[in-house]
């Protein structure tokens, strides 16, 4: 939370992109109720239709569940899934980025790995 | 409770200003109009809103005609951008008094969010009209529009000369507003990219035509900017809805509007890149072509 | 309804201060003016005074009134009806009230001249109401088209000017026959039929052109 929104990406996947970080880093917790959709309205100055939007992407993802009357809570499991879901999406996201630069670039494969051995975080 | 306007025309003498427009607001959503000077939109507005007679076409409310209907226009508050030069009747107006006369008409109107708000923005209320600056007499304009608790309320370049804290704090005003009662706004405005977040959904009027009506997270979907080497943009491109075409040695850059099922051949060497609203809406109605050799 | 006679009420209340403020002046000149008079005779000639100012201060406010009371209710919503029949409210209750004070003053001030006043309250009546809708008629041509209604007050005040030439030339070359003189005296107390019809005319004149102006009528602050 508390991130800017970029204009990079459609608003409400970042919204949904945000909650689950949070939950990732450990700010929301398995069971514990998350923003409902008015207060990251307020939050983010978005229209509540689009941080409604978001947060349904996560209940359709299993992140997120409803409790009648209350409100959105984080499901049990939330982090499992959603580390499952962006080691899937990590390949795709990043490394065929990667190999693309790297063509453009005319560094080879074996240089490549080599690079990626080398390069300390 | 949809407002609904049908093929309405609107000429002066012989030069059309608007141009078969039909569209539905539907009840409960913030709406933007955008559009160059000039297009049609405060005319569009004040056809809306009964302030105006069109040259053909209807306009109802729930059904009912909004002409001269009282009941009809009751639900409705168009708060005009003020413009109180000494040659307008309202001039010599005080601010104050300016406030009282809205609060007869509008029935819902809120006087404690009117105390509020006057304290808010700092407005001294006895001062005239004329003697306002730009932003103050913005924020009559958003104090009327607020307060008068009207189902479907329209403000006409509500942050004009407002700075850029005032129209954050406008912004938040009115998402706060929208929460609470699930009014439907409309807000036309000229400052694009800081409202597009706030919008739900866009309509873009370009000379007197409706070029689109859309969900604004829906269109920046389908919005891409392509670049690359001329030859490979083309390739990439061909077949799809292309705007503002920019071309710069052997190089271009490309809007590019997709439909459903559409999609920019991304196997070509060419740099894929959303578009802000902002840069959509030149795209669509600014200048066509810029070469640079 | 309601809120459209909150409104007008309150504007013919702000239009009679403007007009009693222009009748005291007025009488402050006209007691500068003349000499010692007696304050029965004096009082009985304010109704007049009230009635010029009141003649007057409608044809100024009933411009400003075009200008921007009009398309100030219709941009706040109001229907081009209610402005119609709220204005026209507005004007009527200005007479009325202007009238009721002329009574006033005549019954508390009683003499000859209010006596006179009070016969003849009817004849007033219709020249008040045939003024008036003459002025708001001149006023919102003025304000619609600049230049006829500048054409047309300038005609007005070319023809009021000869017509006080002539009368002053005619009393100084003897003064208006007697029969002349007790014929308009007739006119005050006995209410010609052609008066009434005069100020009904030009009413519905006065409603009707505004109406035609209204209807399609588009709002500019």
């Amino acid at each position: 939370m508390n991130e800017h929104l970029t204009e990079q990406k459609s608003i409400y996947l970042q919204i949904g992109e945000m909650i689950e970080t949070d939950i990732l880093r450990g700010i929301l917790l398995e069971e514990e109720q998350a923003p409902s959709t008015n207060e990251l309205a307020k939050l983010y100055t978005i229209n509540p239709a689009t941080a409604a939007k978001g947060i349904n992407l996560l209940v359709d993802r299993g992140i997120l569940y409803k409790r009648r009357g209350i409100g959105m809570f984080v499901a049990k499991g939330a982090r499992e899934k959603i580390l499952a879901h962006r080691r899937a999406e990590f390949a795709g996201k990043h490394i065929a980025p990667l190999l693309a630069e790297a063509k453009s670039l005319g560094i080879r494969r074996e240089e490549l790995l080599t690079m990626i051995g080398e390069t300390e975080l | 409770m949809s407002l609904t306007c049908q093929h309405i025309t609107k000429a002066y003498g012989g030069r059309e200003v608007l141009r078969d427009i039909s569209l539905t607001l539907e009840p409960g959503r913030i709406y933007g109009l955008i559009g160059r000077n000039g297009a049609g939109k405060t005319t569009l507005l004040s056809i809306l809103t009964a302030q105006n007679p069109a040259t053909g076409g209807t306009v109802s409310l729930d059904g009912q005609p909004v002409w001269e209907n009282r009941k009809s226009l009751e639900k409705l508050c168009f708060s005009r951008e003020l413009t109180a030069n000494a040659e307008s009747g309202l001039a010599a107006m005080k601010v104050k008094e300016y406030l009282r006369i809205a609060s007869i008409y509008y029935p819902g109107w809120d006087k404690e969010m009117e105390k509020r708000l006057v304290e808010l923005f700092q407005l001294n209320t006895k001062k005239k009209l004329a003697k306002l600056s730009k932003g103050m007499l913005s924020m009559v304009t958003i104090i009327v529009a607020m307060c008068s608790k009207a189902p479907y309320t329209i403000l006409d370049e509500p942050v004009a000369g407002l700075d850029v804290v005032a129209r954050e704090q406008f912004y938040k005003l009115l998402l706060e507003e929208y929460t609470e009662t699930g009014r439907t706004f409309v807000v036309s405005t000229h400052i694009i990219e800081e409202a597009s977040d706030i919008l739900e959904e866009v309509i873009v009027l370009h000379e007197g035509r409706l070029l689109l009506m859309e969900e604004t997270q829906s269109l920046l979907e389908r919005v891409r900017h392509v670049s690359g080497k001329a030859e490979e943009v083309d390739a990439a491109t061909a077949g799809l809805e292309l705007h503002h075409t920019e071309t710069v040695g052997r190089s271009k850059g490309v809007t590019v509007f997709l439909q459903p099922g559409q999609s920019v051949d991304e196997t070509r060497d060419v740099s894929v890149q959303p578009v802000s609203l902002q840069r959509a809406f030149v795209a669509l109605c600014g200048e066509e072509e810029r070469h640079e050799a | 309804m309601k809120r459209s006679l909150r409104f007008w009420t309150r504007y013919t209340w702000e239009s009679l201060e403007v007009v009693l403020g222009a009748m005291a002046i007025l009488a402050v000149l006209s007691l500068l003016g003349a000499d010692r008079e007696q304050t029965a005779d004096f009082a009985a000639q304010l109704p007049y005074l009230l009635c010029a100012s009141a003649i007057f201060g409608m044809m100024m406010l009933n411009t400003g009134s075009q200008t921007l009371y009009v398309p100030l209710l219709l941009s706040m919503g109001e229907t081009r009806w209610n402005v119609l029949l709220g204005f026209h409210y507005y004007r009527v209750l200005v007479i009325a009230v202007t009238m009721g004070l002329c009574a006033l003053i005549w019954v508390l001030f009683p003499g000859e001249l209010s006596g006179l006043g009070l016969r003849s309250f009817p004849t007033i009546l219709c020249v008040l109401v045939a003024v008036s809708s003459l002025g708001s008629i001149l006023g919102t041509l003025f304000v619609r088209w600049r230049w006829l209604g500048t054409v047309i007050i300038v005609l007005l005040c070319g023809g009021a000017g000869g017509l006080i030439g002539i009368t002053s030339a005619a009393s100084l070359n003897g003064g208006f026959s007697a029969a002349a003189v007790v014929k308009l005296a007739g006119y005050l107390v006995k209410t010609p039929w052609w008066l009434v019809l005069i100020a009904l005319g030009t009413l519905a004149a006065d409603v009707l052109f505004q109406w035609v102006l209204l209807r399609r009528r588009e709002v500019k602050l």
